[in-house]
């Protein structure tokens, strides 16, 4: 597949690209859904293509292909270079990128156990323990596990000379127990929702998740929800647990540093952010708690990797320092703008997209103690777990995100059982009311399979290691 | 150059799928799409793309139990090897005891929902159509968004003699123009045809939007009369048919329309349908299993009539299959994806000038569901949010959060506009919507733009 990519370049450039670099490759997925014992959905997929991206007259031009016949893939480098110049005809800054050495080199990341050659029957054994012993609990009305594998090959050559080839392997895995009465639904998901727990790592992660363990704790917790109170509306203190903290970073810190969003790229679909350039190094972003990296070296993490889709080698950039934010996101044509390299951080969902500055391994860094310290040092508060849900506006400022269960925090325990929790926030006020981020002991590597962003759209895979964290006087229970 | 298959090549393909030997049935779904899009933003064009894709996906069952495989190598190898990817996977699982089987041969009615204009749209005459619509923007003010042309064919074939094949396209153009001290405006259009689709008018309506938000003011955050322009009621809609419409979660209880059949929901001059086949949406034929699509009344003045049904769910229910399968496996099952909000006999500036103290609401953004049984979502305003006195527009506000029930503000819509407008809240889906007066809407927060 090296050769087609390479033989992709050298079309565009006969065809008049000033510059060119093509991604050919192939995505494998593996998904299986189990609910109460009975097989609800298991399927494969393989989609093999190639993109070809140029610049010709300062413009970008980019064009993705399937078949990957000689004279298709002409045809396509051909209508990459033919997209650029239409888009040279109108006024405007032509694109510069900044300088990168010509990558070469092979990079496969960690898998110990392939999780394509583990037996279905295997799999499909572990996701109907884990239903039927959900469905141990009484009054539980649906138990349901799934598992994802994924695997993208990619093989990356440019017209400066980069040649390289990467392996990366996702594997997933999660169960849900929905209790269903009085008119109302209430779900419990473990280890996080919207499918799991998913980690750039083989099948041995699948073993290590615990879902049989924990399947019955779940389903306890989802038919007590059923009979729990309404999440009281308040401004109070707030426990988050790592998974919550996954998303809260995602959305409040992931995406307002995304440099090609601050400059306006992303303007007409999710908007914009509140961070400017003229930020860094001055913006109180949070409170002096608040340490946040993008490092594409993380083990585990879903946004690791050698090289970047613009073949920029991998690399830790600290994003936001003791509360006060430092670096943005970047990729070769951004970073200029603001008088640096890129810091490798853009991405294509697949081969049939265009790369975009996309997060990698967004991380809040650990500091002392465990949730479980964090809760006996908490007088009076809420405690929330699992999201269920998330928004937040086009400039990234005001957010709201809805969680699976809630207790009160009393005198350091843990009481009262909520349901339906949610809490909202503007995100500097919010960071900078964290008075307390656990350490290492709880700090978790989370993935985000579904990141969304561009148009047409594209679906990124990004990783956050996350801390559980106390956050004070925030508005609970929105009604 | 990309093109159609065509049912007679998408036939000659799935046949190598459909000979597989040694089991009770196979199904090919053939999903092949090409097309570009020419994105723009600081009224420039940033980033212009064009691809193509096909996807063959093949279910197969043996013994009542299912197996699915796909891959986009779109050859009769490519077919015969999903085929038998999907056998492996079915011979290992349990039957399946509410498998339905897979759809009688059936007639199916042709749609023309093909336009070669649209279809062979190139970059330049996108790009030149971008042009103008960066044109309207004013001084001080720029441009951003995308203008994408899509062409498609979808066919369904099966072991039971059913074969179904459609071909559509779409033309899609939205623009957020924003700048001055600080404001912006929205504008879009979605259509079958890149003829149905103004980049004048587009950009026009955005830059007016743009001007009319300059410096908006702080309001409190609280219940107010609205008037929902249409791409705010297709969010509503959208949202509606995620959280009440789908069969499964109504007949699990799960959806907010369970138990409620017969029952008002809504105002009595609400009524949502629908209805795939109708000529002024984008629908198909035919579903992803390839059952007919059928006409749904789902609600009916106000009364809710009926979700809707793919086989299977159907087979569970007691009701036959109303053609809203989605592409198997699909735990999720059946759901609405061409809907139709009723028209009324008011239009915007009536309903403004019927308020006396309320809100003007472009558009919403980022939405999510709070409590799927209460309908209730979230979500921000954006691009053009205005305050209304004494029955007048009199200048823009900040944006505000939501936090409101769908069927609680359908229960308090007193007016819907005579003209509706298509607009796509999810992938693959299409609403034509008019716009809406709610007498309360909840805003629970506020932005600081």
């Amino acid at each position: 597949m090296l050769d087609v990519a390479k033989m992709a370049v050298l079309a565009a450039r006969k065809a008049g690209a000033d510059y060119a670099d093509v991604r050919a490759g192939t995505d494998e997925t593996e998904s299986l859904t189990v609910r109460n014992e009975e097989m609800t959905g298991i399927d494969r997929s393989i989609s093999t293509g190639i993109g070809v991206r140029v610049l010709a007259g300062g413009r970008w031009g980019f064009a993705s292909t399937s078949r990957l016949d000689e004279a298709e893939i002409t045809r396509t480098a051909e209508l990459a270079v033919q997209i650029a110049r239409a888009a040279s005809r109108m006024a405007g800054q032509p694109v510069t990128l900044s300088p990168v050495e010509p990558a070469e080199g092979v990079w496969r990341g960690q898998c110990i156990e392939d999780p394509f050659t583990v037996p279905l029957e295997e799999k499909v054994a572990l996701l109907m323990e884990a239903t039927r012993r959900m469905r141990n609990v009484p009054g539980l009305s649906y138990a349901e596990g799934g598992l994802d594998f994924f695997r993208r090959r990619t093989f990356y050559a440019s017209s400066d000379g980069a040649a390289t080839e990467q392996e990366v392997t996702h594997s997933g895995g999660g169960t849900v127990a929905t209790a269903v009465g009085d008119g109302d639904v209430q779900r419990r998901s473990y280890p996080n929702s919207f499918r799991g727990h998913v980690r750039a790592a083989g099948y041995e992660h699948i073993r290590a998740l615990g879902l049989i363990e924990e399947a019955e704790r779940i389903g306890r917790e989802a038919v007590e929800l059923l009979r729990a109170a309404e999440c009281p509306s308040e401004v109070t203190t707030l426990v988050l647990d790592s998974g919550q903290m996954e998303l809260q970073i995602h959305e409040s810190i992931g995406h307002p540093v995304e440099l090609d969003r601050v400059m306006g790229m992303e303007e007409a679909y999710a908007g914009g952010s509140f961070v400017t350039p003229s930020d860094r190094g001055s913006l109180r972003y949070g409170s002096p708690l608040i340490s946040i990296t993008a490092d594409a070296s993380l083990p585990g993490g879903l946004g690791t990797f050698a090289w970047d889709d613009e073949g920029v080698p991998a690399r830790s950039t600290p994003i936001i320092v003791d509360g006060i934010f430092q670096n943005f996101l970047t990729s070769r044509e951004t970073a200029p703008s603001i008088g640096e390299s890129s810091n490798g951080t853009s991405r294509a969902d697949g081969w049939s997209h265009l790369p975009l500055i996309r997060m990698t391994n967004i991380s809040i860094e650990p500091r002392e103690g465990t949730l479980a310290d964090i809760i006996a040092d908490t007088a009076d508060g809420i405690f929330m777990t699992t999201n269920t849900s998330w928004s937040i506006d086009d400039k990234r400022i005001n957010f709201q995100f809805g969680c699976e269960m809630a207790r009160r925090i009393k005198n350091g325990q843990l009481t009262d059982l909520y349901r339906n929790p949610n809490y909202t926030g503007i995100t500097p006020e919010f960071w900078g009311s964290c008075d307390a981020v656990a350490g290492r002991e709880d700090w978790v590597v989370w993935g985000t399979p579904n990141c969304g962003k561009g148009q047409p759209g594209q679906v990124g895979r990004v990783g956050h290691g996350a801390a559980p964290a106390r956050f004070r006087n925030v508005q609970v229970g929105v009604r | 150059m990309p093109g159609l298959l065509g049912r007679d090549g998408f036939e000659a393909v799935a046949s190598a799928a459909l000979e597989l030997s040694g089991v009770d049935g196979v199904e090919v779904l053939l999903m092949h799409e090409w097309g570009g899009n020419t994105r723009f933003a600081n009224s420039e064009i940033h980033q212009s793309t064009a691809r193509e894709d096909t996807g063959l996906r093949v279910r197969v069952v043996s013994r009542g139990r299912v197996g699915v495989s796909a891959t986009n190598e779109c050859t009769p190898e490519g077919a015969r090897q999903a085929a038998e990817s999907a056998r492996e996977m079915a011979e290992i699982v349990a039957p399946d005891p509410l498998w339905p089987g897979l759809t009688p041969k059936t007639d199916t009615a042709e749609l023309q929902r093909f336009d070669e204009a649209t279809a062979n749209a190139s970059p330049e005459a996108r790009a030149e159509a971008v042009a103008t619509l960066i044109g309207q923007a004013p001084s001080g003010f720029s441009a951003a968004g995308a203008y994408e042309t899509v062409a498609s064919e979808i066919g369904v074939a099966n072991t039971e003699g059913q074969v179904c094949w459609g071909s559509q396209t779409q033309a899609s153009m939205t623009t957020v123009v924003s700048g001055g001290d600080a404001g912006s405006g929205f504008a879009e259009a979605f259509a079958g045809s890149t003829n149905h689709v103004d980049a004048e008018a587009i950009g026009r309506t955005a830059a007016r939007k743009a001007s009319a938000s300059q410096n908006p003011k702080a309001l409190a955050p609280g219940v107010y009369p609205v008037v929902l322009e249409p791409a705010a009621v297709a969010t509503v809609v959208g949202f509606l048919a995620w959280v009440g419409f789908g069969g499964r979660d109504y007949i699990e209880d799960r959806s907010c329309f369970s138990g409620k059949e017969g029952e008002q929901v809504a105002a009595s001059q609400v009524s949502i349908t629908d209805d795939p086949g109708h000529p002024d949406t984008l629908g198909l034929a035919f579903d992803f299993e390839g059952e007919p699509h059928r006409r749904v009344d789902l609600v009916k003045d106000g009364v809710f009539r009926s979700a809707v049904y793919d086989r299977r769910i159907g087979k569970e229910a007691g009701v036959p299959s109303t053609g809203h399968a989605l592409p198997s496996p699909n735990p999720e099952g059946p759901f609405p994806l061409n809907l139709f909000l009723a028209t009324g006999d008011a239009d915007v500036e009536q309903m403004i000038a019927a308020t006396e103290h309320g809100l003007l609401v472009t558009r919403f953004h980022y939405s999510n569901v709070v409590n799927p049984v209460e309908a209730s979502i979230t979500g921000m305003t954006r691009d053009g949010t205005f305050l209304i006195e004494n029955g007048e527009v009199t200048g823009p506000v900040m944006n505000f959060r939501f936090t409101q029930s769908i069927l609680a503000a359908l229960s308090a819509t007193t007016m819907i506009g005579s003209k509706a407008e298509l607009a796509s809240e999810f992938f693959f889906s299409a609403s034509r919507v008019p716009a809406l007066k709610i007498e309360e809407f909840n805003f629970s927060g506020r932005s600081d733009h």
